[in-house]
């Protein structure tokens, strides 16, 4: 009996059934036409307007971690996690709805907030400085770079870094 | 060209943010897709797919044809979801394609992500032309999958490239060692 040797590598190939699915047998080329894609992207463009909302719902969120972190010194490395998680749930969408200031700061403070042991109180004034560069892009809807205003806004948040870094 | 016909395919997306998710939900829907079943946490996820095994007329869904996870989620995330989905038993579909969704581009990540078995990455902030293109590739680029003893997933190797040297690669289909499974 011939020994057999052990298998080191399997291959799957399997039949494109997702293709026979989304293209059926039809020949000729398959695509998504320009049409649809710009009627998703109007699509997108309408949800778009309903982020200023949503950032503003999360900004509330930061407030509250932040008071904690004022009223509860001993429990500032658990604000600051929770901070850290959704700055980072932020700071993804902002460029895609046309406030990438928003997503600037929220990387700051993602950034920032990443573990830490100890947490000084100019820390914790820090996490202010960057809720209030944010309720200023949404409430003055300061969209693209904001221009002047958005030079502005940045510059006084990194003088905040600054002034509590040193 | 004609478009695709996306109103048979079902894809489970997993997204832990309300806002991403229901922008996820109506994006797709916008491009024709004709299910998409939305769920909070990789938890939820994997709950789901259990569903879809053992009560397929209940839950309304024979196969999930694709998979989006968000990458970083909670309790359960999105590696640990895909983990499931590749390796463990109760697994309905061991095969089904997974796009993770990040904002982390660390070159480490996606490694990561990949020797895990990840299909595709979509990464943040995305447009909707990014979501098409993942589909796009997925039909039409499928790729097989390689099962070793420390790697299960889709082929890592993507491009055929050509290269004047020889070919120095030891295995070929018809090495010994070597089983071709075709379904």
């Amino acid at each position: 009996m011939d020994k057999k040797k052990p298998v080191i590598v399997r291959f799957y190939r399997f039949k494109n059934r997702l293709k026979e699915k989304t293209a059926g047998l039809a020949p000729g080329q398959v695509g998504i036409s320009p049409e649809a894609l710009q009627a998703a992207e109007q699509a997108l463009t309408k949800m778009a307007e309903d982020y200023p909302d949503w950032v503003s719902g999360l900004i509330v969120k930061l407030q509250e971690q932040h008071g904690r972190c004022v009223d509860t010194p001993e429990k500032r490395r658990e604000c600051f996690e929770e901070i850290h998680r959704i700055a980072h749930d932020m700071k993804g969408q902002g460029g895609t709805f046309g406030y990438p200031l928003i997503t600037v700061f929220a990387d700051s403070l993602y950034g920032f907030t990443y573990q830490r042991d100890a947490i000084s109180d100019s820390q914790v004034e820090l996490i202010k400085s960057h809720l209030d560069a944010m309720r200023a892009v949404i409430r003055g809807r300061v969209s693209g770079n904001g221009g002047e205003i958005g030079e502005k806004l940045t510059q006084s948040l990194n003088d905040a870094i600054q002034k509590y870094t040193d | 060209m004609t478009d695709y016909d996306f109103d048979r395919v079902n894809i489970l997306l997993a997204e832990d943010s309300p806002f991403i998710r229901s922008l996820l939900v109506n994006s797709l829907k916008v491009l024709g897709v004709g299910n998409v079943f939305a769920v909070e946490h990789g938890g939820d996820a994997i709950h789901f797919l259990q569903r879809v095994k053992n009560e397929p007329m209940k839950v309304g869904v024979q196969q999930i044809d694709i998979i989006i996870s968000n990458w970083d989620m909670h309790p359960i995330d999105g590696m640990m979801f895909l983990r499931w989905v590749r390796r463990h038993k109760d697994s309905p579909d061991r095969f089904v394609p997974f796009v993770m969704i990040t904002s982390y581009t660390e070159p480490e990540r996606v490694l990561q992500a990949r020797e895990m078995g990840v299909t595709d990455m979509l990464a943040k902030p995305f447009t909707i032309k990014n979501i098409g293109e993942k589909l796009i590739n997925i039909i039409e680029r499928p790729r097989q999958f390689v099962h070793t003893k420390d790697f299960f997933g889709p082929d890592r190797r993507r491009q055929k490239l050509e290269h004047d040297g020889p070919e120095r690669r030891v295995l070929t289909d018809k090495s010994e060692g070597v089983e071709i499974i075709r379904g």
